[in-house]
Protein backbone atom coordinates (compact mmCIF):
# COMPACT_ATOMS: atom_id res chain seq x y z
CA UNK A 1 0.00 0.00 0.00
CA UNK A 2 1.19 3.36 -0.70
CA UNK A 3 0.46 7.17 0.46
CA UNK A 4 1.51 8.64 -2.79
CA UNK A 5 -1.74 10.36 -4.68
CA UNK A 6 -3.81 8.23 -6.41
CA UNK A 7 -4.55 9.83 -9.62
CA UNK A 8 -7.49 10.91 -10.96
CA UNK A 9 -9.49 9.29 -13.49
CA UNK A 10 -9.29 11.70 -15.97
CA UNK A 11 -5.24 11.23 -15.78
CA UNK A 12 -5.30 7.99 -16.57
CA UNK A 13 -4.76 6.70 -20.53
CA UNK A 14 -6.09 3.16 -21.32
CA UNK A 15 -3.58 0.81 -22.55
CA UNK A 16 -3.33 -3.00 -23.81
CA UNK A 17 -1.05 -5.69 -24.25
CA UNK A 18 -0.20 -5.80 -27.97
CA UNK A 19 2.47 -7.92 -28.02
CA UNK A 20 5.51 -9.47 -26.06
CA UNK A 21 9.12 -9.25 -27.74
CA UNK A 22 12.09 -11.47 -27.19
CA UNK A 23 15.22 -9.47 -27.28
CA UNK A 24 17.80 -11.61 -28.66
CA UNK A 25 20.89 -13.29 -26.46
CA UNK A 26 19.54 -11.45 -23.55
CA UNK A 27 17.42 -12.42 -20.23
CA UNK A 28 15.22 -9.79 -21.15
CA UNK A 29 11.63 -9.54 -22.95
CA UNK A 30 10.01 -6.24 -23.89
CA UNK A 31 6.11 -5.58 -23.24
CA UNK A 32 4.54 -3.76 -25.91
CA UNK A 33 1.79 -1.81 -24.67
CA UNK A 34 -0.68 -0.01 -27.32
CA UNK A 35 -3.22 2.48 -26.63
CA UNK A 36 -6.88 0.52 -25.96
CA UNK A 37 -8.93 3.89 -28.26
CA UNK A 38 -6.82 2.71 -31.11
CA UNK A 39 -4.85 5.76 -31.27
CA UNK A 40 -1.15 5.70 -32.15
CA UNK A 41 1.54 5.32 -29.16
CA UNK A 42 3.07 2.37 -28.34
CA UNK A 43 4.46 2.09 -24.77
CA UNK A 44 7.32 -0.48 -24.40
CA UNK A 45 8.45 -1.92 -20.95
CA UNK A 46 11.64 -3.81 -20.43
CA UNK A 47 10.78 -7.07 -17.75
CA UNK A 48 12.53 -10.24 -17.03
CA UNK A 49 12.21 -13.82 -19.46
CA UNK A 50 10.50 -15.08 -16.35
CA UNK A 51 8.16 -12.03 -16.16
CA UNK A 52 7.64 -12.09 -20.07
CA UNK A 53 7.23 -15.46 -20.03
CA UNK A 54 4.14 -15.31 -17.01
CA UNK A 55 2.70 -12.75 -19.52
CA UNK A 56 2.75 -14.27 -22.43
CA UNK A 57 1.14 -17.47 -21.09
CA UNK A 58 -1.80 -15.02 -20.33
CA UNK A 59 -1.81 -13.44 -23.61
CA UNK A 60 -1.61 -16.55 -24.86
CA UNK A 61 -4.88 -17.71 -22.66
CA UNK A 62 -2.52 -20.83 -22.37
CA UNK A 63 -3.75 -22.92 -19.54
CA UNK A 64 -0.87 -24.40 -17.93
CA UNK A 65 -1.45 -27.97 -15.65
CA UNK A 66 -0.60 -26.60 -12.83
CA UNK A 67 -0.95 -22.94 -11.59
CA UNK A 68 1.73 -20.24 -12.78
CA UNK A 69 2.22 -17.59 -9.75
CA UNK A 70 -0.47 -15.12 -10.76
CA UNK A 71 -2.38 -17.97 -11.57
CA UNK A 72 -2.21 -18.84 -7.75
CA UNK A 73 -2.26 -14.63 -6.90
CA UNK A 74 -5.96 -14.80 -9.13
CA UNK A 75 -6.85 -17.75 -7.09
CA UNK A 76 -6.18 -15.94 -3.62
CA UNK A 77 -8.61 -13.12 -4.69
CA UNK A 78 -11.24 -15.65 -5.81
CA UNK A 79 -11.16 -17.33 -2.56
CA UNK A 80 -11.61 -14.26 -0.62
CA UNK A 81 -13.89 -12.39 -3.03
CA UNK A 82 -11.47 -9.83 -3.52
CA UNK A 83 -12.25 -7.98 -6.86
CA UNK A 84 -8.83 -6.83 -9.32
CA UNK A 85 -10.54 -3.30 -10.12
CA UNK A 86 -7.31 -1.95 -12.43
CA UNK A 87 -3.95 -1.42 -12.63
CA UNK A 88 -2.24 2.05 -13.04
CA UNK A 89 1.50 2.56 -14.17
CA UNK A 90 2.00 5.24 -11.98
CA UNK A 91 5.46 6.27 -11.94
CA UNK A 92 8.82 6.19 -13.43
CA UNK A 93 12.42 7.10 -11.90
CA UNK A 94 15.67 6.04 -13.19
CA UNK A 95 13.82 4.26 -16.11
CA UNK A 96 11.95 1.70 -13.90
CA UNK A 97 8.20 1.70 -13.91
CA UNK A 98 6.23 1.73 -10.86
CA UNK A 99 2.49 0.39 -11.16
CA UNK A 100 -0.64 -0.04 -8.71
CA UNK A 101 -2.96 -2.55 -8.32
CA UNK A 102 -6.50 -1.42 -6.95
CA UNK A 103 -8.48 -3.70 -5.29
CA UNK A 104 -11.82 -3.93 -3.88
CA UNK A 105 -13.09 -6.21 -1.10
CA UNK A 106 -17.11 -5.48 0.22
CA UNK A 107 -16.66 -2.10 -0.09
CA UNK A 108 -12.94 -1.84 1.26
CA UNK A 109 -10.56 -0.21 -1.65
CA UNK A 110 -7.05 -0.87 -1.21
CA UNK A 111 -3.94 0.00 -3.74
CA UNK A 112 -0.77 -2.62 -3.64
CA UNK A 113 2.45 -1.65 -5.03
CA UNK A 114 3.59 -3.96 -7.50
CA UNK A 115 6.14 -4.32 -10.73
CA UNK A 116 4.61 -3.49 -14.02
CA UNK A 117 5.01 -6.56 -15.01
CA UNK A 118 3.53 -8.37 -11.53
CA UNK A 119 0.59 -5.97 -11.92
CA UNK A 120 -0.11 -6.41 -16.36
CA UNK A 121 0.16 -10.57 -15.71
CA UNK A 122 -2.39 -9.95 -13.23
CA UNK A 123 -4.24 -7.66 -14.91
CA UNK A 124 -4.80 -10.26 -17.80
CA UNK A 125 -5.57 -12.76 -15.55
CA UNK A 126 -8.20 -10.82 -13.84
CA UNK A 127 -9.26 -9.59 -16.09
CA UNK A 128 -8.79 -5.67 -15.65
CA UNK A 129 -7.71 -2.78 -17.60
CA UNK A 130 -4.29 -1.45 -17.41
CA UNK A 131 -4.05 2.62 -17.42
CA UNK A 132 -0.75 4.44 -17.52
CA UNK A 133 -1.47 8.14 -15.93
CA UNK A 134 -0.70 11.15 -18.52
CA UNK A 135 2.25 12.04 -15.63
CA UNK A 136 3.74 9.02 -16.78
CA UNK A 137 3.32 8.91 -20.89
CA UNK A 138 5.15 12.37 -20.61
CA UNK A 139 7.91 11.35 -18.48
CA UNK A 140 8.34 7.88 -19.90
CA UNK A 141 11.74 6.59 -20.26
CA UNK A 142 13.45 6.16 -23.54
CA UNK A 143 16.73 5.08 -22.02
CA UNK A 144 16.29 1.14 -22.98
CA UNK A 145 14.13 2.46 -26.20
CA UNK A 146 17.77 4.59 -27.27
CA UNK A 147 19.78 1.87 -26.24
CA UNK A 148 17.68 -0.77 -28.28
CA UNK A 149 17.12 0.95 -31.22
CA UNK A 150 21.17 2.12 -31.24
CA UNK A 151 21.57 -1.60 -31.02
CA UNK A 152 19.14 -1.97 -34.11
CA UNK A 153 20.37 0.19 -36.43
CA UNK A 154 24.16 -1.16 -36.38
CA UNK A 155 22.74 -4.77 -37.08
CA UNK A 156 19.45 -4.72 -38.92
CA UNK A 157 19.08 -1.77 -40.64
CA UNK A 158 20.77 -1.47 -44.24
CA UNK A 159 19.10 -4.52 -46.00
CA UNK A 160 15.66 -3.01 -46.31
CA UNK A 161 13.51 -5.39 -47.58
CA UNK A 162 11.82 -3.52 -50.57
CA UNK A 163 8.13 -4.49 -50.78
CA UNK A 164 5.78 -3.50 -53.65
CA UNK A 165 2.79 -3.72 -53.11
CA UNK B 1 -0.03 -37.92 8.85
CA UNK B 2 1.75 -35.27 8.19
CA UNK B 3 5.34 -33.36 9.15
CA UNK B 4 6.44 -30.35 9.34
CA UNK B 5 9.23 -30.05 7.29
CA UNK B 6 12.05 -26.99 7.19
CA UNK B 7 13.61 -25.54 4.45
CA UNK B 8 17.26 -26.73 4.92
CA UNK B 9 19.01 -24.78 1.04
CA UNK B 10 18.99 -24.51 -2.44
CA UNK B 11 20.61 -26.82 -4.68
CA UNK B 12 21.61 -26.63 -8.25
CA UNK B 13 21.16 -29.69 -10.24
CA UNK B 14 23.81 -28.89 -13.41
CA UNK B 15 22.03 -32.43 -14.91
CA UNK B 16 18.74 -31.19 -15.24
CA UNK B 17 19.69 -27.22 -15.26
CA UNK B 18 17.08 -27.16 -12.35
CA UNK B 19 17.18 -26.17 -9.05
CA UNK B 20 16.51 -28.34 -5.92
CA UNK B 21 14.83 -27.09 -2.70
CA UNK B 22 15.81 -29.09 -0.17
CA UNK B 23 13.09 -29.93 2.79
CA UNK B 24 13.89 -31.70 5.88
CA UNK B 25 11.97 -32.70 8.85
CA UNK B 26 12.36 -32.31 12.37
CA UNK B 27 14.28 -34.99 13.42
CA UNK B 28 16.50 -34.66 10.04
CA UNK B 29 15.83 -38.06 9.44
CA UNK B 30 13.40 -37.46 6.08
CA UNK B 31 14.34 -35.51 3.85
CA UNK B 32 12.53 -34.43 0.69
CA UNK B 33 14.34 -32.83 -2.18
CA UNK B 34 11.81 -30.65 -4.90
CA UNK B 35 13.14 -30.06 -8.50
CA UNK B 36 12.09 -26.26 -9.11
CA UNK B 37 13.09 -23.73 -11.75
CA UNK B 38 15.24 -20.36 -11.69
CA UNK B 39 13.06 -18.22 -10.95
CA UNK B 40 10.91 -19.76 -8.47
CA UNK B 41 14.60 -20.58 -7.01
CA UNK B 42 15.06 -17.33 -7.08
CA UNK B 43 11.79 -16.13 -5.26
CA UNK B 44 12.94 -18.99 -2.67
CA UNK B 45 16.40 -17.83 -2.10
CA UNK B 46 15.49 -14.18 -1.67
CA UNK B 47 13.60 -15.55 1.64
CA UNK B 48 16.34 -17.52 2.73
CA UNK B 49 19.07 -15.09 2.75
CA UNK B 50 16.98 -12.74 4.30
CA UNK B 51 17.24 -10.44 0.73
CA UNK B 52 14.73 -7.37 0.41
CA UNK B 53 14.93 -6.59 -3.12
CA UNK B 54 14.37 -2.69 -4.43
CA UNK B 55 11.05 -3.46 -5.80
CA UNK B 56 7.98 -5.97 -5.04
CA UNK B 57 9.02 -9.89 -6.25
CA UNK B 58 5.98 -11.84 -7.07
CA UNK B 59 5.78 -13.32 -3.73
CA UNK B 60 5.92 -9.80 -2.16
CA UNK B 61 3.18 -8.67 -3.91
CA UNK B 62 1.17 -12.14 -3.13
CA UNK B 63 2.03 -11.45 0.72
CA UNK B 64 1.09 -8.04 0.23
CA UNK B 65 -2.43 -8.72 -1.30
CA UNK B 66 -3.18 -10.90 1.79
CA UNK B 67 -1.98 -8.68 4.16
CA UNK B 68 -4.34 -5.47 2.79
CA UNK B 69 -7.42 -7.76 3.99
CA UNK B 70 -5.62 -9.27 6.79
CA UNK B 71 -5.83 -12.99 5.36
CA UNK B 72 -3.42 -15.00 7.04
CA UNK B 73 -1.06 -17.77 5.77
CA UNK B 74 -1.82 -20.45 8.28
CA UNK B 75 0.55 -23.50 6.90
CA UNK B 76 1.16 -25.28 3.56
CA UNK B 77 1.42 -28.62 3.17
CA UNK B 78 2.90 -30.94 0.54
CA UNK B 79 0.33 -33.11 -0.36
CA UNK B 80 1.30 -35.18 -3.12
CA UNK B 81 3.64 -36.90 -5.94
CA UNK B 82 2.01 -37.76 -8.84
CA UNK B 83 4.50 -38.54 -11.71
CA UNK B 84 7.93 -36.19 -11.07
CA UNK B 85 5.42 -33.24 -10.06
CA UNK B 86 4.54 -32.37 -6.08
CA UNK B 87 1.09 -30.98 -5.23
CA UNK B 88 0.76 -28.42 -2.38
CA UNK B 89 -2.15 -26.86 -0.84
CA UNK B 90 -1.75 -23.04 1.01
CA UNK B 91 -4.21 -22.96 4.01
CA UNK B 92 -4.99 -19.34 4.61
CA UNK B 93 -7.36 -18.09 7.71
CA UNK B 94 -9.40 -14.77 6.59
CA UNK B 95 -12.15 -13.52 8.94
CA UNK B 96 -12.88 -16.51 11.26
CA UNK B 97 -13.36 -18.88 8.26
CA UNK B 98 -9.83 -21.11 6.95
CA UNK B 99 -9.63 -21.45 2.66
CA UNK B 100 -7.94 -24.20 1.07
CA UNK B 101 -5.94 -22.72 -1.95
CA UNK B 102 -4.41 -25.36 -4.76
CA UNK B 103 -0.43 -24.08 -5.43
CA UNK B 104 2.64 -25.30 -7.13
CA UNK B 105 5.25 -26.21 -4.33
CA UNK B 106 7.28 -23.61 -4.86
CA UNK B 107 4.95 -20.83 -4.64
CA UNK B 108 3.89 -22.30 -1.40
CA UNK B 109 7.11 -22.48 -0.07
CA UNK B 110 8.32 -18.49 -1.29
CA UNK B 111 5.05 -17.55 0.35
CA UNK B 112 5.40 -19.84 3.20
CA UNK B 113 8.85 -18.36 4.34
CA UNK B 114 7.64 -14.75 3.75
CA UNK B 115 4.85 -15.34 6.27
CA UNK B 116 6.64 -17.53 8.65
CA UNK B 117 4.05 -20.23 8.45
CA UNK B 118 5.35 -23.35 8.77
CA UNK B 119 5.68 -26.03 6.27
CA UNK B 120 4.38 -29.65 6.27
CA UNK B 121 4.51 -32.57 3.92
CA UNK B 122 2.26 -35.65 4.11
CA UNK B 123 4.01 -39.09 4.65
CA UNK B 124 3.17 -40.73 1.95
CA UNK B 125 4.85 -37.97 0.05
CA UNK B 126 7.64 -38.87 1.80
CA UNK B 127 7.40 -42.26 1.43
CA UNK B 128 6.76 -42.12 -2.34
CA UNK B 129 9.99 -40.21 -2.47
CA UNK B 130 12.43 -42.89 -2.62
CA UNK B 131 15.81 -41.68 -1.41
CA UNK B 132 17.68 -43.69 -3.98
CA UNK B 133 16.98 -41.30 -6.66
CA UNK B 134 18.86 -38.47 -4.67
CA UNK B 135 21.24 -40.25 -3.20
CA UNK B 136 22.63 -41.84 -6.87
CA UNK B 137 22.30 -37.86 -7.85
CA UNK B 138 24.57 -37.00 -4.63
CA UNK B 139 27.29 -39.51 -5.77
CA UNK B 140 27.48 -38.01 -9.00
CA UNK B 141 28.29 -34.55 -7.85
CA UNK B 142 31.38 -32.87 -7.96
CA UNK B 143 32.68 -30.73 -5.08
CA UNK B 144 32.43 -27.18 -7.36
CA UNK B 145 28.71 -27.99 -8.10
CA UNK B 146 28.34 -26.84 -4.13
CA UNK B 147 28.93 -23.16 -5.56
CA UNK B 148 27.16 -20.11 -4.22
CA UNK B 149 23.38 -20.19 -5.69
CA UNK B 150 22.96 -17.23 -7.92
CA UNK B 151 19.95 -16.16 -8.48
Amino acid sequence: MSTVDLPKEQDLVEYRVDRILEEANTDTRIVVLTRQDGALDTFPIWVGAAEGNAIKLALDTMITPRPMSHDLIKSFAEHLNITIQRVVIVDVKSSTYYAMVHVSNKGVDRTIDARPSDAISLALRAPCPIYITQDVLKRRSTTNLDAWLAKLESKDIGTPEVQET
Amino acid sequence: MISQMHVKGLMFDPYNNAYIVVLRDDENSDMLPIWVGKSEAGAISMSLENVTPPRPMTHDFMKSLLDAYNAKVISVVITDLSEHTYFSKIHLMYEDSEYTVDARPSDAIALALRSNAPVFANNSVITKQSSEELEQWLENLKPEDFGKLDS
